[in-house]
């Protein structure tokens, strides 16, 4: 074969890798994008909680302990029966903070509303029997919607909403089980303040969305 | 306070680092008086699980006593001589609640990586890199236990430190491999490795019922050892063919359980073996399961292969079709420390089993960097390295 032969074989298979493997990851990115549904993002998450329902909707009823587990997280205020407001702040201390209004539906269903933050957010949370005697299941369906350029891009928004829900669920089930939740951001080591800033940055990453 | 440090690939120091305080209502703060190496923490000081941060403290299987408590904690008392579990388990979700405790859903804080590459998270490991928790280790003066009720377990007096750290892990280790084989009384059981998990699995196997262990590895003064303790038979495979060796040993039936005791960088010898290690050393597999691979070959038709070794990623050349052409069980998992303490301690204190003898190597905190050397050179007849955090 010519010399230049070769180059158009090359170039073709080259080519032709670059344009599968281009579509595959433009798949996988796809798979990995929330629903769309009339201009909001839609997201369903759900955690199982190894305790029955009636505990789980009573850790939300317990003021005391709900101020306690939600400490160093947001406030909680019950505006009459049903409705509570909420003020959230991010937990690794980013300076993100929004309001929200909690309305409880009916027994194990409660909806929000974000009435003031970075976000469009509104969900629902659904109390359901785990089989096996395994808890309750909370089945959340988050939706939010982000700038409209993002939008338009199809870009999810820098605050992702879904990562926050999953660490959410993760944290208030660490809480109705063990009444705490773990965190070994002040354990000693032998770093430098700047090693443990870079370290920090790490254990965020581990953190944030994980699910157990 | 002091803590031996892990400052990158294959270095250890010691530093002078911040005190331990109590930061959850469960926390208790020990004061350790013991702390043993564990082959797993090679593979963290060798780099073969990348979640290790510069300045992190090693050491997760230790003893002391109790210096403060958290306000929830009920339990264990300020003074008490405790044994603590290597692996965090919070007592309250669905997997300690039925006694798996290193599947425990609330502590490991950093679940991502895990659920990554695993699917899931499992429990958080004291000392045992950013990808169990973060937490800090026992190789120091003082370390911060969470759920200090569910985790530490008081000792009986008169048991000496060197012989009660090792019911930490060691020794639940051991057993859960021994567990895993469902012995009904009357079996031959094979234990690959005859470091300090070999030599508790050999034990408990012999507790549990089994007829006769016979132990293989290649550091005669190890299988010595359970020899001169425990009466087993030995296989040392640097100068013998392990499966024909097991075979003609039960007369070419195989082992009923093989209990593999070794984990993600196992030795062995010949061609395939420096293929492995060439391919692990460049990273292009993680582990080298040189043992399991010999474990499920060895082991008879229908029997069961237990592996408590620790392995981290992916493996390669794994006899998949032998294991399911001859029907084996396969069990494997990080011990269930809480599950097996207690026990474990009644049996030390009535004279059952006495693992003092691992502790051939005692030594302070500042010898720590040295005290690795010897354990993974195995140097000077050593079983494992016990670190004193308290002596001067």
């Amino acid at each position: 074969m010519t010399s230049s032969g070769t180059r158009w074989v090359l170039g073709g298979a080259a080519t032709l890798t670059g344009f599968g493997v281009g579509r595959m990851v433009a798949r996988r990115r796809r798979r990995h994008q929330p629903d769309r549904e009339g201009g909001w993002y839609v997201v369903h998450r759900g955690i199982t909680v190894h305790r029955p329902r009636d505990a789980v909707i009573g850790f939300w009823t317990d003021q005391e302990r709900l101020d306690r587990g939600l400490a160093e997280w947001a406030t909680l205020e019950r505006l009459d029966d049903n409705r509570w407001r909420c003020v959230a702040s991010d937990p690794a201390g980013g300076g993100t903070e929004w309001r929200a209004e909690l309305t409880v539906d009916g027994p194990g269903r409660l909806t929000w509303r974000v009435t003031e933050g970075p976000i469009a957010q509104r969900g629902r949370v659904e109390l359901v029997p785990a089989p096996q005697d395994r808890g309750t299941e909370i089945r959340a369906e988050l939706r939010w919607r982000s700038g409209r350029i993002r939008r338009v891009l199809g870009l999810a928004s820098r605050h992702d909403p879904d990562l926050a829900l999953r660490s959410a669920l993760r944290r208030i089930k660490s809480l109705i089980e063990t009444g705490q939740v773990l965190d070994t951001r002040h354990d000693p080591s032998g770093r430098s303040p700047k090693q443990e800033q870079a370290t920090d940055r790490i254990r965020e990453a581990l953190t944030v969305g994980g699910r157990p | 306070m002091k803590a031996l440090c892990w400052e990158g690939v294959r270095k250890l120091a010691v530093r002078d680092v911040p005190e331990p305080t109590i930061r959850s209502a469960g926390d208790i703060i020990v004061r350790v008086r013991a702390s043993s190496v564990c082959g797993s923490d090679l593979h963290l000081i060798n780099g073969y699980l990348p979640a290790m941060r510069e300045g992190d403290i090693l050491g997760h299987e230790f003893m002391g006593e109790v210096v403060e408590t958290g306000p929830d904690v009920r339990r264990i008392k300020v003074g008490d001589r405790v044994v603590v579990g290597s692996v965090v388990a919070c007592g309250g979700c669905w997997y300690c609640r039925t006694e798996q405790y290193s599947l425990c859903d609330n502590s490991n804080p950093q679940p991502v990586f895990s659920e990554k590459l695993w699917g899931h998270a499992p429990a958080g490991i004291l000392g045992y890199s950013h990808a169990a928790g973060g937490y800090s280790g026992s190789h120091a003066e003082y370390i911060r236990v969470p759920f200090g009720d569910v985790g530490a377990f008081t000792v009986p007096e008169g048991v000496p430190d060197d012989s009660v750290v090792f019911a930490s892990d060691a020794m639940p280790t051991g057993w859960m491999g021994a567990d895993f084989c469902g012995l009904k009384g009357g079996e031959v059981v094979a234990v690959w490795g005859a470091g300090g998990v070999g030599q508790m699995a050999a034990r408990s196997a012999q507790i549990l019922g089994a007829e006769r262990v016979i132990v293989i590895d290649r550091l005669p003064d190890r299988l010595a050892a359970a020899v001169q303790r425990w009466g087993v038979e030995t296989i040392n495979y640097a100068d013998t063919d392990v499966l024909e060796a097991l075979r003609e040993l039960t007369a070419g039936r195989g082992p009923d359980a093989c209990i593999e005791a070794v984990g993600m960088e196992s030795h062995d010898v010949g061609p395939s073996y420096a293929y492995d290690k060439g391919k692990q050393a460049t990273r292009l597999t993680t582990d080298r399961p040189t043992s399991v691979r010999q474990a499920i070959m060895a082991c008879r038709k229908g029997g069961t292969v237990s592996i408590v070794g620790l392995y981290g990623g992916l493996v390669d050349k794994f006899p998949l079709g032998a294991a399911m052409n001859k029907a084996l069980v396969l069990r494997m998992g990080q011990m269930h420390a809480q599950r097996y303490i207690p026990m474990l301690l009644d049996r030390i204190a009535v004279g059952e089993v006495d693992p003092g003898y691992l502790a051939t190597h005692p030594m302070s905190l500042e010898q720590g960097a040295r005290g690795y050397e010897i354990f993974e050179k195995k140097e000077d007849g050593c079983l494992r390295t016990v670190l004193h955090p308290q002596a001067a």
